[in-house]
């Protein structure tokens, strides 16, 4: 177990930065999701930590040690790929045992070692199998087994539920938060998914173009996002996004936008640029008649326990999700209001978060 | 439906291959074996049936057996130089793939095995020559004395070795290296994280998963170094002046006993012997080397 802290960090293939002054400080024992869209750069990133590519600049330092320079086999990390890279040469137990037969352990030892993972992982029916002869959630579980023998200070994953089925990765997602919760090793996770960010991590960094654009608690990330791009990305439906004005005169703050959409705010923030106010799907409320701004209702999905809601404000479109159940039919036209304390404003021109 | 007719028309398309592979390769082999029961002066009209006299005879033959001999030693002499080298290089020039020489290691590999038979053959005559040669040359700045190459016994077979292995080198290392490029980088990014060396990613990761490589170029090399003739033709026998003795082998004992001796069928059953020797070799690498479990 160890700290992990990247400090201004860059990597350059030539001329092209991919990761460009990433500093992250990763506490000991955490579980950390780099989170962010395709070609971001968190491969990259795992990767550097990993010592699979060099550090362009900056430093990455494991327990206080900067390892910049020290070899991969080194580091003291243990790294699970996305296609797993099992040997397909060795039995799942020479894979499990394969870096401790590199380090010149006794044979007993290993074995030892290789049972006592395979036991966490209930692979032990399956050590005398060739990977092919598994299915993909086991060899998933392989490639994790092996990285858990070695002990390592740190786990690094790269979206390594993104070949599994839909329920084998939800069982899988709940499985890694339990060896977390057992382990209490420093894990880096990477995913483009944000539902497995949200769902497991302590600590939430959400890159874009290789800078980080924000990092923090899932809760805090969902609550505060800094920026239109963390508000867009993190939660699912995503939230809305309506671009208009901050109208502020006696009767207080008002929200107006395209579709004669007027919202009183509550919001001591004053400003004439264009502004965007984000509001989550679950924050759209009915209104009782006369009050709120109506929206025509476009589509209706029901999961059982929620009501996705697709309705369009003149023309903009919005999402909102009832808890309740509602009579409500597509062509209807539907009043709606925010919640209270609700609404994210953000400038539009620089996406950044309006505080007041 | 569409399924049965898909099927006649790949049939339909394949069937001159089938039908050119068959009258090039197979008829000939179906001849062979019927002459090889037979027996054939070449100019008669006659070809009677001796049932497997010819065999009987092969067995008695000492020059058949010396041929055999020396050819064996030839086939697997070039086979144990030219797999591990090949193997070793490879894996060099693929570790310096992104090197700007890179081709160039390729290409000079693979020259031997273009250049055309006979001059590399003489080239390499110079080289063993036991007073002109730059081998002995060398050899005597290490102060070894000057050795007959050519002439000595068991020098002119390792010659030979050497002259085979030098072409078969670069083909070897050709299909090597494409076997290099095909292995899942992963696998090598996750064994040097499990903490291999260089060495070890090559002996415990790479050589396994070349295990179909090795059998291809293993199969192809033995087969070819079986049928060794212009090597020999040119480095030690009588026809071309050589030095000292003759290297018999197979396929030179099988053209003197067509051509000089006007004994086809007789010729027909070496060849006969000489294939079931191929096809043997090649099951047994086969099996050693079929992999294990159903991966
Ligand atoms: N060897 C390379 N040479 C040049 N550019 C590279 C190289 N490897 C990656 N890149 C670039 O770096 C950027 C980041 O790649 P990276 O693999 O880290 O993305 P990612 O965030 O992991 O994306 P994904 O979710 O698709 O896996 C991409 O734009 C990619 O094109
Ligand atoms: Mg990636």
């Amino acid at each position: 177990m160890a700290s992990l802290d990247i400090a201004n960090v860059k990597k350059a293939y030539g001329d092209v930065e991919v990761i460009r002054d990433v500093s992250i400080g990763v506490p000991d024992g955490a579980f950390v999701v780099l989170v962010g869209p395709s070609g971001c750069g968190k491969s990259t990133l795992l990767r550097m930590i990993a010592g699979l590519e060099d550090i362009s600049g900056g430093t990455i330092s494991i327990g206080g040690k900067v390892i910049n320079e020290v070899e991969p086999k080194n580091r003291d990390i243990a790294m699970v790929f996305q296609n797993y890279a099992l040997y397909p040469h060795m039995t799942i137990a020479e894979n499990m045992g394969f870096s401790l037969r590199l380090a010149g352990r006794p044979k007993p030892e290993i074995a030892q070692r290789v049972e006592d993972a395979a036991r966490i992982l209930g692979l032990s029916d399956y050590l005398g199998r060739y990977p092919k002869q598994l299915s993909g959630g086991q060899r998933q579980r392989v490639a994790m087994g092996r990285a858990i023998v070695r002990n390592p200070q740190v786990f690094l994953f790269d979206e390594p539920l993104s070949n599994l089925d839909a329920k084998l990765r939800v069982q899988m997602r709940a499985e890694l938060k339990e060896l977390h919760a057992r382990l209490k090793t420093t894990m880096i996770y990477v995913t483009h998914d944000q539902i497995e960010a949200m769902t497991m991590a302590d600590f939430i960094v959400v890159m874009r173009d290789g800078v980080v654009e924000q990092m923090g608690a899932p809760l805090a990330l969902y609550d505060t996002p800094s920026n239109l791009f963390v508000a867009g990305f993190i939660g699912s439906p995503a939230m809305n996004q309506l671009p208009g004005r901050l109208v502020a005169d006696e009767n207080g703050s008002r929200f107006v936008g395209a579709g004669d959409i007027a919202w009183p705010l509550e919001t001591s923030i004053r400003t004439d640029r264009p502004v965007t106010l984000g509001i989550r799907p679950e924050h759209l409320v009915p209104a009782p008649d006369g009050q709120g701004v109506p929206a025509r209702i476009k589509l209706i999905e029901q999961t059982g326990s929620e009501t996705y809601v697709i309705a369009h404000f003149g023309e903009t479109p919005i999402v909102a999700l009832f808890r309740q159940r509602l009579p409500l039919a597509i062509g209807d036209t539907i009043s709606l209001t925010l919640a209270p304390g609700a609404a994210h404003l953000f400038d539009t021109e620089t996406g950044q978060r309006l505080t007041a | 439906m569409l399924k049965r007719r898909r099927w006649i028309f790949s049939l339909v398309a394949i069937l001159p291959v089938l039908a050119i592979f068959a009258y090039v390769r197979v008829y000939p082999i179906g001849e062979i074996l019927r002459l090889s029961l037979h027996k054939w002066d070449i100019l008669s009209r006659e070809k009677p049936f001796i049932g497997l006299a010819n065999f009987q005879e092969l067995f008695g033959d000492s020059l058949f057996r010396t041929a055999l001999f020396n050819t064996s030693i030839i086939a697997f002499g070039v086979l144990i130089i030219t797999l591990p080298l090949a193997l070793v290089l490879a894996a060099l020039i693929h570790h310096r793939t992104r090197s700007r020489f890179a081709s160039f290691y390729e290409t000079t590999i693979f020259i031997p095995h273009v250049v055309s038979l006979v001059p590399a053959a003489m080239a390499w005559k110079w080289i063993f020559d036991a007073r002109l040669g730059p081998l002995n040359a060398v050899l005597s700045v290490f102060g070894i004395p000057p050795q007959a190459w050519l002439f000595d016994p068991v020098l002119s077979i390792v010659s030979i070795i050497v002259l085979c292995s030098w072409q078969a080198l670069g083909f070897a290392v050709l299909i090597y290296l494409v076997g290099f490029k095909n292995l899942p980088k992963s696998l090598f990014e996750a064994s040097k994280l499990d903490g291999a060396s260089g060495i070890q990613q090559f002996w415990f990761v790479a050589v396994p998963l070349l295990k179909p490589i090795t059998l291809y170029v293993s199969v192809a090399t033995l087969v070819s170094a079986f049928n060794v003739y212009a090597q020999v033709y040119v480095l030690a026998s009588d026809a071309q002046g050589a030095p000292g003795r003759q290297v018999r082998v197979l396929v030179l004992d099988m053209l003197e006993n067509t051509f000089r001796n006007y004994r086809v069928g007789y010729a027909a059953s070496e060849a006969v012997v000489l294939l079931v020797i191929v096809l043997i070799l090649t099951a047994i690498q086969f099996s050693l080397l079929r992999e294990k479990g159903t991966r």
